[in-house]
């Protein structure tokens, strides 16, 4: 059998979960320069479906976060970012992408406008922090702080019980909406809490000190229902969900109206431009992009993987498979990819060459399982 | 009696009078965890010793199956194409893949036992 997942690699880092990983019979593998658990004892689907029908613990730890600090700091963002802060409120979340020169993207991430006046905090991917600290540090002059938080876990509560649980230890949690975020106080340590995540269900994001985390994270598992989950998982809810996975189906050489996130991008700078790219995504904007990201349900039970070719029926290459895999909500396979915007306007029959066996397939939009965000109580 | 011997990458063969079953190790499908897929390899396909043969998909990712020893597929575990699950519940028993004429009984000397195996992967 060939090697998936023996290899151990060298000169790791750990997150500090790194005890409870292994007190819970974590399977770890190299992950973005940490050892991260793939799974758990439960296995991939099981731990899918808990997450799915109630709550489970991700250790995002890797993940890069980042506070930002300065004078007029709104407009300093507004230069490399394609959103208006005049539409967000404090203590409101944005999903954006840093863009370069070209109009392609450099990242994704996560912004909070901050209650204070005077700061920004993101969470950008784990194998792009190094870059978008240059890109920041070339793009913000020197009257910026730019601080890369290295002393705080991040936990991920996903399921529709997130709230549930997360209220006996926060009041009125339950009550803060989708996409907001604020501090919190707990046993004297301070939560920096988002309600968002990456897996089209309710959930939040908790930012904790690396000390306080390996308790907090007992406490959660001792709550009802609560369990852990790994990066297995992670990916195949949100492929369900239709959300992007930065290094598969969206890159620095993808624009983010090719990847369907033209919705990420305010109207306003749309219209008024002046932020790093902006001249390409008008452009794409303007005359159409040639290829676009869908989703593809493989017909059968074969699972097509990201590098999948996609064929029209004569066999011509019209596009290509980004992320694949199974997925355990459907119980089918689902994938996401890229394909010619042109074949895209007719009712075209696609076929998937998954190591030569042609496997037909139909073009989906995107999620293939509806998201379950909590809006608010209105 | 069937005498059964083990890879180096994790697939198993249970051999009687020249015919064997193969299949993969309680380790390998532990490592590969939740198994959704198998492209099993047809009926009256020549096998070649190490060459891949079949592919498991798992949740994680597709590995390809390399055949213990050179021969003729004579049979494939159809129980497979619908509940590909039991490779994970049992894996050298009801999770086989497929039964091969073997063309060389020589090859076989060139497997671990089940001894060796488990040194192998450091039981």
């Amino acid at each position: 059998m060939s090697e998936a997942y023996w290899g151990l690699e060298q000169n790791l880092k750990t997150t500090p979960l790194y005890k409870i990983h292994n007190n819970n019979r974590a399977k770890l593998v190299p992950f973005a320069g940490y050892y991260l658990p793939i799974q758990y004892e439960n296995g991939i689907i099981a731990e899918h479906n808990h997450t799915r029908n109630s709550v489970s613990i991700f250790d995002v730890s890797h993940m890069g976060q980042i506070k930002i600090s300065g004078p007029m700091i709104y407009d300093a963002m507004e230069k490399i970012l394609p959103i208006s802060f005049s539409k967000i409120a404090p203590g409101q979340i944005k999903y954006t992408q840093f863009l370069n020169s070209e109009g392609k993207i450099i990242d994704d991430l996560m912004i909070t406008r901050a209650f204070e006046e005077d700061h920004v905090w993101l969470v950008v991917n784990a194998d792009c922090a190094d870059k978008d600290l240059d890109h920041l540090y070339s793009n913000l002059n020197k009257t910026y702080k730019i601080e890369l938080i290295e002393d705080r876990a991040l936990i991920a509560l996903q399921g529709p019980n997130s709230s549930n649980i997360l209220k006996t230890f926060f009041q009125k949690i339950d009550e803060m909406p989708f996409m907001t975020a604020d501090w919190f106080n707990y046993d004297n340590e301070n939560f920096f809490i988002s309600r968002c995540g990456y897996t089209g269900e309710d959930g939040f994001e908790i930012s904790i000190k690396d000390r306080y985390s390996e308790k907090f994270i007992s406490k959660l598992l001792q709550s009802e229902g609560v369990k852990l989950a790994g990066l297995g998982a992670r990916n195949s809810l949100r492929m369900e969900a239709g959300l992007c996975l930065y290094g598969n189906d969206i890159s620095s050489s993808v624009s983010p109206i090719e990847a369907g996130l033209t919705w990420s991008i305010s109207k306003e700078r749309i219209e008024n431009g002046g932020f790093i790219g902006y001249e390409h995504i008008k452009k794409d904007l303007k005359n159409g992009v040639e290829r676009k990201l869908v989703g593809i349900k493989p017909l059968g039970k074969l699972p097509a993987r990201e590098g999948t070719q996609i064929f029209d029926k004569n066999e011509k290459t019209i596009g290509e498979i980004t992320s694949g895999g199974y997925s355990p909500s459907l119980q089918a396979p689902i994938a996401m990819g890229y394909i010619n915007s042109d074949i895209l306007k007719s009712d075209c029959e696609v076929l998937l060459n998954v190591r030569g066996n042609l496997i037909p397939a139909e073009i989906t939009s995107l999620p293939f399982v509806e998201h379950k965000y909590f809006r608010g109580n209105k | 009696m069937a005498e059964i011997y083990f890879t180096k990458d994790h697939e198993w063969i249970k051999v009687e009078d020249n015919i064997g079953v193969v299949g993969i190790t309680v380790y390998a499908s532990e490592q590969l965890g939740d198994i959704v897929f198998v492209e099993l390899p047809e009926e009256g396909i020549t096998a070649e010793i190490g060459k891949d043969i079949a592919v498991v998909e798992s949740v994680k990712a597709a590995s390809e199956i390399y055949s213990p020893v050179s021969g003729t597929v004579i049979k494939s575990n159809e129980d497979l194409n619908s509940t590909p699950e039991i490779v994970n519940e049992d894996p050298v028993g009801k999770g086989w893949f497929y039964e091969i004429k073997i063309s060389n009984n020589d090859e076989l000397s060139g497997l671990m036992s089940e001894e060796e195996y488990k040194k192998h992967i450091g039981d």
